[in-house]
């Protein structure tokens, strides 16, 4: 199975489903990620999403189906899953490289390994010159970049994303994005990308899901096959934003 | 798009690359007026203290408490006697020693064990439910009214007073460790366990670093607990420490040396407490821009 620029399908969602008592949350998801591919998933808001990301990252148990990497049922233990929650979460008790490599310290990477890999990504994001500082010595926005970094640091099977530049304002909304982007094209790591802000999805993702509201099933696919650098006001990125917002308006 | 945007730069900026927001406090040159002197917080520190003392100075030496008040130079004279003559056959460092020697036996053996008993109080339900109705029935007794009991169990010697400090010292101890694993965002755990971290991970790596603080903090109020506690057995039974330097003050009808007792407790009880300070600063240096220090 591959996907239309002919890469190995890497991770399958078959009937995600979740119940809470008779409420139905999610409603037989399907949909499959290829391997290295930068998926974007928009709802509205209320729509499931992070119970749909608890599901996927396995914080919470499915009420039917599941998630497959590479054909076996995911498994935080056995895969290399990462998260960025919406909130940053760094360990305040590590300084800022620490904290980067705390995912590879669980996963039991080698030392050299940690350290190579430490480096790459630290001068890659920009935060060499503050590796040493704690995370409440620096900003809140800084303190994303490093959960972004101690996630892609694993190497990801899959690396979901929730809603992780909601809070920021657009300025550094665009930079971050962009770097998102460049970590995404040199580690070639497989995202799953979750916002509301559909320009956003539009901007970064190769791909887009268009959730429905409750309860939650696929309700679109749209491919957004731009070149990069993307450009806001290019004509075709306009209409590809168009049709997702008239997608997530007719409920 | 990013090109309006200024890329981080590696100037050899060390700590400030400005592109990176690093938070710092920037102190303002401002020239010396004689309203910012005598608006100065330090300055103002001084002032109060000298009054208070002249305040003290001049009511003790005049009648107005027949006698029952010790001026401040009283005190530090009665004081400087006490470092060469003994009292009880001991200096006045030896009485220091002793009462803080009792503090901290009794604070070391009640953190060593009230500490773990909160940890796992937290950690575990199954221990919560068995320890927490026992400890509920003791949390709110005073400490002090301990004090006859353990004079009747152990006698007028050394464990009795450090029997009393153990039992001041074991709730602020326990209840802030339990309440600092309590209160750990449950998000740090879930960053464990998508990363495929297991429970001794989770223990490791979140609860224990994210409860010091707290630990601490109960640390202090049981380090101000253990010298109430030594002071209240001493008054009732002693042949040494600060709490007998009062009680003896008093029973001669000493004020300076009943005065002088007081002053130096705090004293001591402070430097204890400074200690803790130093500890938590080396335990937990993630904390130290938090707080200003």
């Amino acid at each position: 199975m591959t996907d239309y620029l002919g890469r190995r399908n890497k991770i399958e969602v078959k009937n995600l489903t979740r119940r809470f008592g008779d409420l139905l949350v999610l409603d037989h998801i399907n949909f499959t990620v290829a391997e290295g591919e930068f998926l974007a998933i928009v709802g509205p808001t209320g729509c499931g999403k992070t119970t749909f990301l608890n599901c996927l990252s396995k914080l919470i148990p499915t009420s039917e189906g599941d998630i497959y990497v590479d054909g076996e049922v995911a498994n935080p233990k056995k895969h290399n899953l990462a998260f960025v929650f919406q909130e940053p979460t760094c360990l305040p008790w590590r300084t800022v490289r620490d904290n980067v490599a705390y995912g590879m310290e669980v996963k039991h990477f080698p030392k050299d390994r940690i350290e190579k890999k430490l480096n790459d990504i630290l001068n890659m994001v920009g935060l060499a010159d503050t590796a040493n500082l704690f995370p409440n010595q620096v900003s809140a926005s800084m303190m994303q970049r490093i959960a972004v970094s101690r996630a892609f640091a694993v190497d990801p099977d899959l690396l979901m994303m929730d809603e992780p530049y909601g809070q920021l304002d657009i300025k550094l909304r665009y930079y971050l994005e962009d770097e998102l982007i460049k970590l995404w094209q040199t580690l070639k790591s497989t995202v799953l990308f979750v916002t509301h802000n559909i320009e956003e999805a539009v901007y970064v993702a190769e791909r887009i899901l268009v959730l429905s509201n409750k309860p939650t099933h696929i309700k679109a696919e749209v491919l957004v096959d731009l070149p990069r650098p993307r450009s806001l006001i290019d004509p075709k990125f306009v209409e590809i934003r168009k049709q997702v917002t008239e997608l997530i308006r007719w409920w | 798009m990013s090109a309006m945007i200024k890329q981080p730069t590696n100037s050899g900026t060390g700590d400030r690359a400005i592109a990176n927001e690093v938070q710092e406090a920037v102190g303002e040159k401002k020239p010396m007026t004689i309203y910012r002197v005598i608006t100065n917080e330090y300055f103002l520190y001084c002032v109060s203290t000298v009054t208070f003392l002249l305040v003290w100075q001049v009511i003790g030496q005049s009648d107005m408490f027949k006698g029952a008040l010790a001026s401040p130079v009283q005190v530090v004279l009665r004081f400087d006697r006490m470092l060469t003559d003994t009292l009880a056959g001991l200096t006045l460092w030896g009485h220091i020693w002793a009462s803080t020697s009792r503090v901290l036996i009794g604070f070391a053996l009640a953190s060593a064990f009230a500490i773990p008993i909160g940890l796992f109080m937290a950690l575990n339900p199954y221990v919560d439910a068995i320890i927490k109705p026992v400890f509920d029935i003791f949390k709110p007794m005073p400490p002090i009214a301990w004090v006859s009991i353990a004079i009747l169990w152990f006698g007028i010697g050394e464990p009795s007073k450090i029997f009393i400090i153990v039992i001041g010292t074991f709730v602020p101890c326990l209840l802030n460790a339990y309440t600092g694993i309590r209160l750990i965002e449950p998000e740090l755990y879930d960053v464990v366990k998508v990363l495929g971290g297991n429970r001794r991970d989770e223990i490791i790596q979140v609860s224990f670093p994210a409860s010091f603080p707290a630990i601490f903090a109960g640390l202090q109020i049981s380090l101000s607990n253990a010298w109430t506690c030594v002071l209240a057995a001493e008054l009732v039974a002693s042949r040494s420490g600060l709490g007998f330097i009062i009680v003896q003050g008093m029973k001669m009808s000493d004020t300076s040396l009943v005065i002088g007792g007081m002053v130096i407790i705090a004293i001591v009880a402070w430097t204890t407490s400074l200690l803790v300070i130093i500890l938590e600063k080396l335990v937990c240096p993630w904390k130290r821009k938090l707080e200003g220090f």
